[in-house]
């Protein structure tokens, strides 16, 4: 059963003092799979950076993070490519969709890496969250909401254990947002999976095992 | 399902540098042209020329003889070689080898035959076998045989081709004089004589005599010689280079004669091969720039796809992986390019041959297998070294 630990984990831009006032930076975690983390933080709090740290997109940090018992400043891009395909998906807050695409291909390049649904799950997501009439359109001219329901759903088209979220609704209304948090739990939960979710403020129908403040 | 690079391949932007791209195409194809017809002619000139030069294995093979002055003129001591002579000459760095031309030292003549009916005194000689261009298997002889093989300079075969019509005796090709009947008439002091019978077994480029083995010379001279000692009036030299200043220059102050007509052929041969190994050079450079010019056309497609490229790594996609399928796009384009540049090796090779060599049987119509080992590893080598600078350049991408 996978596992991420973080072991006096603290971005090498902060101040030491940040160890003192965070239940996160500094501190000695273990997150199991099928625990609901959320994470609540205030902007300048590093909430993307330490999103990016468990992701393995930037390594500048004091400290250890490990999957399972592997450290992940020591994985391969190999090793790396490995965990996100089969083990890690993330929502990341710049989104992150190749523009030019349309709404389907960009699904598609990321179902076809690690199927864990048939194509058909593309469009039933997609009408689920109201976006079903934009598969065809190309990202670039999806409005910022379109394209974070696309971003969301291409998280959930892979096994994972874990689920990272980075601020996932920034662009949602509340309607939106909670028909995209039930999509989420329903994913996790087939996959047994674990949740982190961190955002400005605690969210009602984010069901929560664990709170910290960063 | 195995994973699709059909749905990735639309984020490598290659379009508007379509013109670099085909100018990298167009220099590869011309460097590998350059190279495999250099690989041809090389291999056609050693066809050509091989077998029959005076020029074997990278050496000269050359006559040498003193020269005879006025004053040296029926000294015989001072015209032939002697031993300290050969000696001295062995020891030179510039020469592999030498070996003496002996010569009959009793009265010998040639007659041939009932079909080209003339009689002439003349003379034979004879040299280490390993000095013989043109050395076929037969050519030895015991005591006791009465058939003796001969190998003539192919020159003799000219110039008595230019005289018999005159003399009304009938001209000869090559192949009917290694089936003519010749008569060798050996004559004791006393003038009785015996005979032989010859067969010219082979003609050769490089040798200017009549040759016959050593043991029926060695034989010979005993049985019928009038004097004991037996000298050299020619030697014969295997020599690295016959043009070595060192050597000539040698030459020159022991007044010796070199004959050098026998040396050009191989020069020419030289000449030829230094082109076209020239010429293979630089068609080699030719296709290290444009494997060169495609590597920045590759490395700028990255750059202009770096977004998309690290978006795939984000998402779990394995540089491996990329890198194999990035490059394995190029594959057909070097099976191509290198396929074209063998099809007008090709091409010209026949024209050559048709056109320029008039289909002359020491040359095949196909390519030498060597080229087609070329090409091949061409096509590798550069497979080969676009993954590992793609792969290279995708691992950099990879940090965000």
């Amino acid at each position: 059963m996978m596992t991420i630990t973080l072991q006096q984990v603290l971005p090498t831009y902060f101040e030491e003092s940040r160890k003192q006032r965070s239940e996160i930076w500094g501190k000695d975690l273990l997150f199991n799979k099928g625990e609901y983390i959320k994470i609540v933080a205030p902007s300048g709090s590093g909430k993307s950076s330490l999103m990016h740290f468990l992701y393995g997109l930037r390594h500048e940090y004091n400290g250890t993070i490990r999957y399972n018992d592997s450290v992940t400043s020591r994985l391969t891009r190999e090793g790396f490519a490995g965990y996100r395909k089969d083990h890690i998906s993330i929502v990341l807050q710049d989104l992150r969709l190749f523009p030019e695409q349309t709404v389907q291909e960009n699904l598609e390049i990321k179902r076809q890496l690690n199927p864990f649904h048939p194509p058909e799950k593309i469009v039933e997501f997609a009408e689920r969250l109201g976006i079903g009439n934009k598969l065809a359109s190309r990202c670039r001219i999806c409005s910022y909401g379109e394209q974070q329901r696309v971003a969301i759903i291409r998280a959930l088209l892979q096994p994972f254990d874990f689920l990272l979220l980075d601020e996932p609704f920034s662009h949602l209304d509340d309607n939106n947002s909670q028909k995209a948090m039930q999509l989420m739990l329903e994913e996790a939960e087939a996959r047994g999976a674990a949740i982190i979710f961190a955002d400005l403020e605690r969210i009602d129908y984010f069901p929560f095992t664990r709170l910290f403040h960063l | 399902m195995a994973l699709s690079f059909h749905p990735i391949r639309p984020l490598l932007q290659t379009g508007s540098h379509l013109s670099s791209r085909l100018f990298s195409y167009l220099g590869l194809g011309i460097g590998v042209l350059l190279l495999l017809c250099s690989i041809q002619m090389y291999v056609n000139i050693q066809q050509l020329l091989g077998g029959s030069t005076p020029r074997k294995d990278g050496y000269d093979f050359i006559s040498i003889s003193k020269t005879i002055t006025n004053e040296t003129m029926g000294q015989l001591d001072k015209n032939l070689f002697t031993a300290e002579d050969i000696k001295e000459l062995s020891s030179k760095p510039f020469v592999e080898d030498v070996s003496p031309l002996m010569a009959n030292n009793f009265r010998f003549q040639i007659s041939g035959g009932s079909l080209v009916p003339f009689v002439s005194d003349f003379f034979v000689e004879s040299l280490d076998d390993h000095f013989i261009d043109t050395l076929p298997p037969s050519f030895h002889w015991s005591e006791g045989q009465q058939d003796v093989p001969i190998i003539i300079s192919s020159d003799f075969l000219e110039i008595y081709n230019v005289f018999a019509p005159g003399y009304g005796l009938p001209q000869i090709s090559e192949a009917t004089a290694t089936q003519l009947a010749l008569q060798l008439i050996l004559y004791y002091p006393n003038g009785n004589r015996e005979v032989f019978q010859g067969h010219v077994v082979a003609l050769s480029d490089r040798i200017n005599s009549i040759i016959v083995p050593k043991s029926f010379l060695g034989w010979a001279n005993q049985r019928f010689g009038a004097t004991g000692a037996i000298r050299a009036s020619r030697l014969y030299v295997k020599t690295k280079d016959a043009n070595n200043p060192d050597f000539l220059n040698f030459l020159q102050q022991k007044d010796y004669k070199i004959n050098k007509d026998k040396t050009k052929f191989g020069r020419v041969k030289q000449v030829m091969q230094g082109i076209f190994s020239g010429l293979g050079i630089f068609g080699l450079l030719v296709v290290i720039m444009s494997l060169m010019l495609f590597s920045f056309y590759l490395q700028l497609m990255i750059a202009r796809s770096r977004d998309s490229l690290q978006l795939l790594l984000l998402l779990g996609y394995s540089p491996q992986w990329l890198s194999r399928k990035v490059s394995r796009q190029f594959i057909p384009v070097y099976v191509i390019v290198v396929l074209c540049a063998v099809a007008l090796t090709q091409l010209m090779h026949w024209a050559f041959h048709h056109f320029a060599m008039f289909d002359r049987p020491e040359l095949s119509n196909w390519l030498h297998w060597s080229v087609g080992a070329v090409a091949v590893l061409l096509i590798f080598l550069s497979v080969f070294t676009n993954y590992r600078m793609v792969k290279k350049l995708l691992y950099r991408l990879h940090q965000v």
